[in-house]
């Protein structure tokens, strides 16, 4: 069992990321996914006991030396297993390093506001949710940040949706 | 006595005692220690001797210049034995390099460029695979041969052939060619031009300017051995759109009044009424003000006796912008046309050509700014991406890099052309030693590049200094810093601790050294005439040069140029000095700021004692990292973070192998911009397609100018599927558009990168060395400790992309 101030991840901190949100960003690649989309490009991050468990203070030290981050982006694997983990980060990156954040979830915002709970108090923490399955029928490279069309990417404010893209 | 003798060929011919009498003459004739008698008394004794010490029956003939040195050693005339033998040395150093030369000819005619040649690929825009390819190959390794045999001091030739130093552009040496030239082509569009084939008007139009633009970085392609640069093109084009607009005009009304009147006007009509208006009034594009239109209404009342509504005009005058605009949109096109089609050098390649625009705030210049950029956008016929010319933006404060600025619109949309199409790259006006130059308005002062980096701006001559215009590169020579670090550093395991009193004494030796051979290539082009460069001199091109008559020797203008000394590999330096480089340690980036500001000195030393520009240039190292590593892995084995990769990093640039982030990248190579002042560039590798995040982009640019650097690009992918025309990244063997496997069709998938500052279309013409560093390089990220490196690698290629 993680404790609380630990985050199981799949892969190492990334910065200077133009793929996952806008401007440079630092990401955080979380372990553990159930979706199990077919045509899913990280499905080694599906295991949910695979990855490496480090400490929340480890992630917030290697973020503390990066330079020139726009913000922050949650990857995965999928961020809504971990979803204290992840708000605990976000919180801080904002108040301490005044980043964006955005999380990718294979849940829908539907779903996620349903549910509430830890993995709503973390939508909350959100700038933008790019939210849903990946569907590879529905696959379009020309979208920004996106696998596939029926994924939405939300601007949101206190977990309110402020603009659909 | 002999019958026979046995030539260096293997051919056996008659045997003649006289060619040894001859040969021993021609020696006592320089010394003059004897005569034809003495001569004729040691050559006998020579056949004697060889008889005696020869056991063949038909000797060499090297046997025999053996015995006749010894015989002359064992005589009084020391001298005269002394000259022999150098006279002997030198024969045999000239024979030597012809079979050489031959065996090198054979690999250029038989080696096809898909196989392993390296001759054939050293330069990634000669197709070797041509006639005329070949033909410039056959050319360029004989002249170097020549050059190194009989033009330059031994120990110059003897320090490039064993990788000490690598004295550029070698095979242009005996042609006394300087190496590049920033052209302002206003001084020559005012007067016209003859290219040696002919003699062109002065433009008239949008569509002629850049014509002749194209022309002439062609003429002086073909006189020069480097690249092609306008350091003002949008100042240069401006005067053009401002014609084109005229005739827009004119034509306009011409056809306004074919509606109006019942008489038959024409347009010679009415180009003196515009004529007579611009006397008193200035025409602008894209509108005229009030007074103009009231003029001409007034004119064309009074002398064709026809009434124009103010309406009526302003509606024609608008309508001419349009055209002018459209006119203007077609002339970039087909420049960057004619720009990637246009032979020069015997058809072989395409001129290397740079255009530096973006500072002009004129409604003209800022057309042909924009023009330029949407036409780059665009790209050729079917869309692929141009690779020339190397566009790029001057970026500054107060001009372009503010949301408040005149030409920002503009700044953002070079970011938005270079995220798709890798140009332009971006040359910062503010970096300290730009700005101090720098004259608001007056192109001249405003910092411009040629080719991959060189820049050429300040002079110990003050008609020149701080000016780009009418000025270049005269030649550059390389010099092999890292095999210095091996030699006096840790890497060897040899010592624990740097040897740096060693170190810089070698490193002073080898400045010496090239600053000789510079001065050596200087004193023969000083010698060349005007009427040797009918272009680049006869025309007026280079600084100065249009006071010179045609007989006149170049020594008084091409002082105006630099003479560079350049490095490779610092990093490979710092790590064979002290185990890490400066992308890793501040202590090896103190260090490295320590070598690098003591090269500096010297060029600046050097400037004062010989009154003339000497300067310090980051090597881009095209054909040249791999040659280095290769000598040097030969002789010191491999060594980890040395020798053991194919090639050496890129002058200053933190290795490309290195995970770093973009912004800690910038900060360490920012303060050797301000040090190599003969050229200098960074680069940041970006992890996908940049157009879908021009944010990433900007933040990367705006970095790099608030940094101090010089000069700058962003390197990313583009890959292109010919067949569904998909552009974007394409990993692996399949288009991610269409599904295609590479394999399956004929049409490969085209990868355009960028090779030291150029664009190169596919990796089949990369030299093994830049094909390696290609490999090799990693975007700039932040590795977790626990994952192993390699680990970590598999894991992102995958994660590249996204979900």
């Amino acid at each position: 069992m993680l404790k609380d101030s630990q985050i199981r991840l799949c892969g190492p901190i990334e910065a200077d990321s133009i793929v996952n949100g806008d401007g440079l960003r630092a990401v955080v690649w979380c372990q553990g996914c159930r979706r199990h989309c077919p045509g899913c490009q990280n499905p080694e991050s599906w295991d949910e006991f695979a990855g490496i468990v480090v400490d929340l203070d480890y992630v917030k030290n290697k973020l503390i030396g990066l330079k020139g981050q726009a913000g922050l982006t949650f990857c995965g694997g999928e961020p809504m297993l971990q979803p204290k983990a992840c708000k605990k980060i976000a919180d801080w990156a904002r108040q301490e390093m005044g980043w964006s954040i955005w999380s990718f979830s294979g849940y829908t915002y539907e779903e996620l506001k349903a549910e509430g709970g830890d993995k709503w108090d973390f939508v909350k923490s959100l700038d933008v949710l790019i939210d849903g399955p990946f569907i590879l029928a529905e696959r379009d490279l020309s979208l920004n940040f996106r696998g596939s069309r029926n994924q939405r990417l939300l601007r949101l404010t206190n977990g309110e949706i402020t603009k659909v893209e | 006595m002999y019958r026979s003798i046995v030539k260096r060929d293997g051919k056996v011919v008659k045997f003649n005692s006289a060619k040894i009498a001859d040969a021993i003459l021609k020696a006592a004739n320089s010394t003059e220690e004897f005569g034809v008698k003495e001569a004729d008394k040691l050559t006998e004794k020579v056949i004697e001797q060889a008889q005696k010490k020869i056991s063949e029956k038909i000797p060499t003939v090297e046997q025999l210049q053996d015995v006749v040195e010894e015989v002359l050693l064992d005589s009084k005339y020391k001298k005269t034995a002394k000259q022999y033998i150098t006279y002997r040395q030198e024969r045999t150093r000239v024979r030597n390099a012809k079979t050489k030369l031959m065996q090198t000819y054979r690999m250029i005619a038989y080696a096809d460029a898909e196989e392993d040649s390296e001759v054939k690929r050293g330069n990634a825009n000669v197709d070797g695979d041509t006639a005329m390819g070949k033909m410039l190959q056959f050319g360029s390794e004989g002249s170097k041969e020549f050059a190194k045999s009989f033009l330059m001091k031994p120990e110059h030739a003897f320090a490039h052939d064993n990788g000490d130093i690598h004295i550029h552009d070698l095979d242009f040496w005996a042609t006394g060619t300087l190496t590049c030239c920033q052209s302002d082509p206003l001084v020559l569009f005012e007067k016209g031009f003859n290219t040696g084939h002919g003699f062109l008007r002065t433009p008239n139009s949008i569509n002629s300017y850049t014509a002749l633009a194209a022309i002439l970085l062609q003429a002086n392609q073909n006189e020069q051995h480097g690249g092609q640069s306008i350091p003002n093109f949008d100042y240069a084009m401006a005067p053009g759109v401002t014609k084109t607009f005229r005739k827009c005009v004119i034509a306009n009304i011409e056809k306004l009044l074919a509606f109006a009147s019942e008489k038959e006007i024409t347009k010679a009509q009415i180009k003196p009424i515009i004529e007579a208006v611009e006397e008193k009034h200035k025409l602008t594009f894209p509108a005229l003000d009030d007074e103009f239109l009231k003029a001409i209404q007034k004119e064309i009342k009074s002398k064709l006796g026809e009434s124009l509504t103010i309406k009526q005009l302003t509606k024609s005058v608008k309508e001419a912008a349009a055209d002018t605009e459209e006119q203007t949109n077609q002339a970039m096109e087909g420049l960057i046309h004619n720009l990637n089609t246009m032979h020069s050098r015997a058809g072989a390649q395409v001129p290397f050509t740079s255009l530096n625009f973006g500072t002009d705030t004129t409604p003209e210049g800022r057309l042909a700014s924009k023009a330029f950029l949407e036409a780059t956008m665009k790209g050729l016929g079917r869309g692929e991406t141009p690779i020339f010319p190397i566009s790029i933006f001057k970026v500054k404060d107060g001009i372009n890099y503010n949301p408040t600025d005149p030409n920002y619109d503009l700044f953002k949309r070079s970011m938005e052309v270079s995220s798709k199409r890798l140009f332009p790259n971006f040359v910062f006006v503010d970096a300290p030693f730009n700005l101090k130059y720098y004259k608001k308005g007056d192109y001249r002062t405003e910092i411009a590049t040629m080719g991959c980096r060189t820049r050429v701006f300040s002079s110990v001559f003050p008609e020149s200094d701080g000016i780009v215009t009418g000025r270049g590169n005269c030649s550059f020579t390389t010099i092999n810093l890292p095999r210095l670090g091996i030699k006096n550093g840790i890497a060897l395991g040899k010592r624990t601790e740097a040897d740096w009193d060693g170190f810089y004494k070698d490193l002073d030796a080898m400045i010496d050294l090239v600053a000789d051979q510079l001065l050596e290539r200087f004193e023969f082009q000083a010698t060349r005439k005007v009427r040797n460069f009918p272009f680049l001199m006869g025309e007026g091109n280079w600084m100065g040069s249009e006071k010179l008559g045609p007989n006149d020797e170049l020594r008084d203008v091409i002082k105006h140029g630099t003479l560079s000394a350049g490095f490779i590999g610092l990093a490979e330096t710092l790590v064979a000095m002290t185990g890490k480089h400066h992308g890793e340690s501040k202590e090896s980036q103190e260090l490295g700021l320590e070598i690098i500001g003591h090269m500096r000195d010297r060029m600046d030393e050097l400037s004062k004692k010989y009154k003339l520009n000497f300067s310090l240039l980051a090597t881009p190292a095209e054909g040249l990292s791999g040659r280095f590593t290769k000598m040097d892995q030969k002789e010191y084995g491999s060594l980890p973070g040395v020798t053991d990769r194919e090639f050496y990093t890129n002058s200053f640039h933190v290795p490309v192998y290195y995970n770093i982030g973009a912004m800690e990248k910038i900060e360490t190579e920012s303060p050797y911009h301000n040090l190599c002042n003969a050229g200098h560039i960074t680069y940041v590798e970006l992890d996908g397609d940049p157009s879908k995040n021009i944010a990433a982009f900007e933040a990367v640019i705006r970095k790099m100018k608030e940094s101090g650097v010089g000069y700058g690009s962003v390197n990313h992918p583009v890959d292109r599927d010919p067949v569904c025309g998909f552009s974007g990244i394409i990993d692996g063997d399949v288009c991610p558009s269409c599904g295609r496997n590479e394999r399956d069709g004929e049409y490969g998938f085209e990868r355009l990168r960028r090779i030291t500052g150029y664009l190169v279309g596919s990796l089949e013409r990369w030299n093994d060395a830049k094909r390696a560093e290609e490999k090799a390089r990693v975007k700039h990220t932040v590795v977790l400790d626990k994952i192993d490196r390699e680990e970590k690698k598999s894991k992102q290629e995958k994660l590249v992309g996204k979900i």
